[in-house]
């Protein structure tokens, strides 16, 4: 059995919770929070944090199963088949749109004439060699992409400094708080996609006591590294356009790299961030063909080349299915609201509080 | 077994990536493509036609170095996209937009609205908000088609004196991404500086025209403001000086006191720097915005002096200095503030100064905030300091 070190759970659970994140975040927060948006993104973030430790007091409780297999046990069989259905069909679908904004955001910005199918299957291949590769190698991949991706950010944010407007971010609270609440609301996803993949990965963490509480807290960590890093970005990207441009924009990030100038000589360096943004969708993409395969184990008992291979045809067909980028952002924006946050919000409530009932009451 | 089985999938990975990765897809070579370097927008002459005017910058075949050949093309069409469809019908090379430096608004197309010729700029991927937006005084395409004295394209001229404006600071420089940004304020009216074409003899400014149909020049004064994407008015280069100290958009700039006041002796300064504070006050139950303008000057000429002052006089005369300044200073503002209330548009962006000091007060005005303009009250308050007066202190004298 295949196990990763505390420390490339942390990496790779910064890199899955950041994923893409950082391209919309600003242009969903704005949008309900206007200039206040940005103090959304930590408490938003935040959230995960609960439900990470929660997860993991589970894998504390069942050492060596992932949370499908436990709610197998907590819920029963026909339940945890049901709620495992639902499950690989969530993370399937999500990672399948997920490829799909890869093309669209190549296509969108630098790259306008190359066919969406070569970036999906690009990416695919990519996703497909980290898979058959193994959990260890995607881990290891991950330590080595993700600190590439926070220094471009860091890179493309210090950058766009010469360009923030005067006074962009005043007043502060002037709407009060109710904004911010509804901004957490719009964050709250991003957590919970890495709580799905969370729920998968259990099974490659170690249980000894001691790694227990370095994976509590890795988890405090990622979620505090990415809640920093995009709430930068937000912050930025109001200084620079404004709330209203801020909203306007689709992925103002990739607009905010395009505005990088150095000593009016360096210019059009947004192809090198554009390179990196794609270690980030892979990393994304990655963990949630992951979390499909996961499921389809534990479910029904499917693994091999033969289905990952069958997985990825989903994943194909689900992306070439989105050739319209407008449709594919709301689509994403539904699952996201209406999909991955109620389901796992409610599963992990019901299945740490089911399993603190029945140890409570000494239920076996 | 699986080892084989990897190098296999390995192998095949390598010859798809040799069947679809021999190059990128639509890739030219630089020599096909045709540098944009500035964009002009007037009316077209039939209803519901621009006149779009490219000016690209394309490289001289067999030249070394940097040489271009200034290409420059007017299309009356509906769309931006159709005068690119007329230039490639004409131009052998696919015009290139990441290298757009300037926009030039021509008056009347400013005047009509300009909104759905920046669309495409906004939205096409290629162009950068960075792009300089510039109004003209008359066509832009006459702008654009100036043959400049020294050769240099209007375009990179343009964009060279916009670079260097901080050194006058005597109108603004806006670009694309600041334009986009201020309309989403919604209170605040947007201004663009003014650019225009300066024969011999105008305003004082005397040159040796050249060539047969005879050179010219082109000079940025002034500014444009503009409701939205409508023109409404043009800024004098005066009361564009006194948006500029009232937005603290001064870096450095000549000054001089010379018809200012009654007075014997003037001087012409440099502004070293300067910072421009806002305060929203409560006077007396009323909300007034006070401008707080703290610059720090250097006297580089001092004119009508004739005698040899002892330290105290000189240490007199520059104080008498510091004040005189500053009433040019003032009288600029002044200016300004004059054609916010004249035009009741804001500008001068008082209303988001507001908001940002005092959002609860903004709440209750911001409905009618064009009407409040004119009798808003603002108050200004400059201070100068005389750093030093360069090498000498009293003049040479003449007898």
């Amino acid at each position: 059995m295949e196990r990763i070190s505390p420390h490339q759970f942390m990496t790779l659970g910064a890199g899955v919770l950041l994923g893409t994140t950082f391209l919309p975040v600003a242009s969903i927060v704005t949008g309900v929070g206007g200039r206040d948006g940005w103090m959304s993104i930590l408490p938003g973030f935040a959230v995960g944090i609960p439900y990470g430790l929660m997860v993991l007091s589970l894998l504390a409780q069942y050492p060596g199963k992932n949370l499908l297999q436990i709610s197998e046990a907590l819920l029963g069989k026909w339940v945890g088949k049901i709620i495992g259905i639902i499950y690989i069909s969530i993370t399937g679908y999500f990672g399948g749109l997920l490829l799909a904004q890869c093309g669209n955001i190549f296509e969108r910005s630098i790259m306008p004439l190359t066919p969406l199918w070569l970036f999906y299957l690009g990416g695919m291949l990519l996703v497909l060699y980290l898979v058959s590769s193994g959990i260890e190698v995607f881990a290891r991949f991950s330590e080595v992409v993700f600190p590439v991706i926070v220094i471009a950010l860091i890179l493309n944010i210090d950058l766009t400094i010469p360009r923030i407007e005067q006074g962009e971010l005043l007043p502060i609270l002037s709407e009060g708080l109710r904004p911010i609440f509804y901004g957490v609301l719009k964050v709250l996803p991003f957590g919970m996609e890495f709580i799905l993949f969370l729920a998968g990965i259990l099974t490659f963490l170690p249980t000894g006591k001691q790694e227990l509480g370095q994976l509590k807290t890795g988890v405090w960590r990622a979620v505090f590294l990415v809640g920093i890093l995009d709430m930068l970005v937000v912050l930025m990207q109001i200084l620079v356009f404004g709330p209203v441009e801020t909203n306007r924009l689709i992925y103002g990030f990739l607009v905010l790299g395009k505005m990088v100038e150095v000593s009016k000589t360096v210019a059009g360096v947004e192809s090198l961030f554009m390179g990196v943004w794609l270690g980030a969708v892979v990393l994304k993409i990655g963990a949630f063909f992951f979390t499909a395969t996961w499921g389809l184990e534990s479910v029904f008992g499917l693994k091999g080349v033969k289905w990952n291979l069958a997985l990825s045809v989903v994943f194909l067909g689900i992306a070439l299915g989105f050739v319209k980028g407008q449709d594919l952002i709301r689509e994403i924006s539904l699952v996201d609201d209406y999909l991955i946050l109620p389901f796992t919000s409610v599963w992990i409530l019901t299945l740490w509080g089911f399993s603190h009932w029945k140890k409570g009451g000494g239920i076996q | 077994m699986k080892g084989k089985r990897c190098k296999r999938g390995f192998v095949l990975i390598l010859i798809i990536s040799l069947l679809f990765l021999s190059g990128c897809w639509g890739k030219r070579e630089v020599e096909e493509l045709a540098p944009l370097m500035a964009l002009g927008f007037d009316l077209g002459q039939k209803p519901g036609t621009y006149l779009i005017t490219g000016q690209y910058a394309l490289p001289k075949k067999g030249a070394t170095g940097a040489e271009v050949e200034d290409w420059t093309m007017s299309f009356e069409a509906s769309s931006l996209r159709e005068a690119y469809e007329m230039t490639y019908k004409i131009l052998n090379r696919t015009p290139f937009n990441g290298s757009v430096k300037v926009i030039v608004i021509g008056e009347d197309m400013a005047k009509a609205s300009f909104k759905d010729m920046l669309d495409f700029a906004q939205r096409f991927s290629e162009f950068r908000r960075t792009i300089y937006l510039v109004l003209a005084k008359g066509k832009a395409q006459s702008v654009l088609n100036v043959k400049l004295r020294n050769g240099e394209m209007p375009a990179m001229s343009i964009k060279n004196h916009l670079e260097q404006a901080d050194e006058i600071s005597s109108y603004p420089t806006v670009r694309l991404g600041h334009y986009l940004t201020v309309l989403g304020r919604k209170s605040t009216a947007p201004i663009i500086p003014l650019v225009k074409i300066l024969k011999s003899g105008d305003g004082g400014i005397e040159y040796k025209a050249e060539g047969k149909n005879g050179t010219e020049e082109i000079q940025l004064e002034g500014a444009g403001v503009f409701r939205g994407d409508r023109l409404v008015d043009f800024l004098t280069d005066e009361e564009t000086k006194g948006y500029m100290w009232l937005e603290n958009n001064v870096v450095h700039r000549f000054i001089s006191t010379v018809g200012s006041e009654e007075s014997k002796v003037n001087f012409s300064a440099h502004v070293l720097s300067s910072a421009t504070k806002y305060k929203v006050a409560d006077n007396n139950g009323k909300i007034e915005l006070q401008y707080q303008i703290k610059t720090s000057i250097a006297v580089e000429e001092v004119l009508g002096q004739n005698d040899q002052l002892s330290d105290t006089e000189w240490v007199d005369l520059l104080k008498g200095a510091e004040k005189s300044f500053a009433k040019v200073i003032q009288k600029e503002c002044e200016l300004s503030i004059q054609k916010e209330r004249k035009l009741g548009l804001d500008f001068l962006g008082v209303g988001r100064h507001i908001e940002e000091k005092n959002p609860a007060y903004w709440k209750t005005v911001k409905d009618q905030w064009e009407d409040k303009i004119a009798d808003f009250p603002l108050s200004v308050n400059v201070e100068v300091t005389i750093h030093h007066s360069g090498m000498s202190s009293s003049s040479p004298t003449t007898n």
